[in-house]
């Protein structure tokens, strides 16, 4: 018997339905940080705003690249539905805070999905999650250096505006 | 064409010189490519069937499943939306593209 379902898809079908799962955290990320660059913009924080459209930027590209594998490797790739979007916030502290949270979570998904694959002797989907699990390195490590900052600033008087400002500092 | 998977009212086959599946359903057999099959799944998978049971939530008890980008109607009661999910779940694991039970379950 030829294996011709084997022949028109290289990974497991439990690796496409997480990564599928997956597509729909990166959507909703992207969906988070735009809120936040909408929250930034009426709360006079220009520059985080900035740095949230960017985040915006980056995650879809992040959903966009695990479509993309799905494509590659004969799978089908779900264009995701995404609601209930958080829109206030009571502070810019508790944004970035909000962030470091969801990108916490984000990790874990991730290597979530890079345990399974690997239980499921899913060779090319554990080896195409090695650049996300190095990317949340990053991101986690971008808010936590903002947080430190916010810490070493201070809330008080110029403080916020301060803040702020050095945002600059992590928008490439 | 060789079988790939029965369940109580399913058949799942593959015609390898065609390259395509067939699912039969009783009254049609359907002739389907892998993605075709995949989008199956996904909507056989994503039917609660935990709704069937709540009158609130799906009144009758039935499913309308439009397959092969509309080419297809079927109107399935809950016992027949319980056999295809086992068909499509075992099916995949016999065409060797999705774990097996055992290591699903883990
Ligand atoms: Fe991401
Ligand atoms: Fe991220």
């Amino acid at each position: 018997m030829k294996d011709i379902a084997r022949q028109s898809m290289s990974i497991k079908v439990e690796s496409m339905d997480m990564l599928n799962g997956q597509i729909k955290m990166e959507a909703h990320a992207s969906a988070i940080y735009l809120a936040m660059a909408s929250w930034c913009e009426q709360n006079g924080f220009f520059t985080s705003a900035k740095f949230f459209y960017k985040q915006t930027e980056e995650e879809r590209e992040h959903m966009m690249k695990i479509f993309k594998f799905l494509v590659d490797t004969g799978g089908s790739p779900i264009s995701p539905e995404i609601s209930n979007i958080n829109h206030d916030y009571s502070s810019i502290v508790d944004v970035f805070e909000s962030t470091l949270e969801h990108e916490v979570k984000v990790t874990t998904s991730i290597h979530n999905i890079v345990k399974k694959a690997r239980e499921l002797g899913d060779i090319t989907t554990e080896r195409f999650l090695d650049w996300f699990v190095m990317e949340q390195v990053e991101e986690e490590n971008t808010i936590r250096d903002i947080l430190d900052m916010i810490q070493v600033t201070g809330t008080e008087g110029v403080g916020l505006q301060m803040i702020d400002n050095q945002v600059a500092n992590w928008i490439d | 064409m060789e079988l790939i998977y029965q369940s109580k009212y399913y058949t799942l086959y593959q015609a390898e010189k065609e390259r395509r599946f067939y699912i039969d359903f009783g009254q049609k057999s359907i002739p389907m490519n892998l993605c075709q099959l995949i989008a199956l799944r996904h909507k056989v998978m994503s039917i609660s069937i935990e709704d069937h049971f709540d009158s609130d939530l799906n009144k009758h008890g039935f499913e309308v499943l439009l397959l092969c980008n509309k080419e297809h109607l079927f109107i399935l009661n809950t016992l027949e939306i319980l056999d295809l999910k086992e068909l499509v779940e075992h099916g995949f694991s016999a065409l060797g593209i999705a774990a097996t039970k055992q290591i699903a379950s883990v």
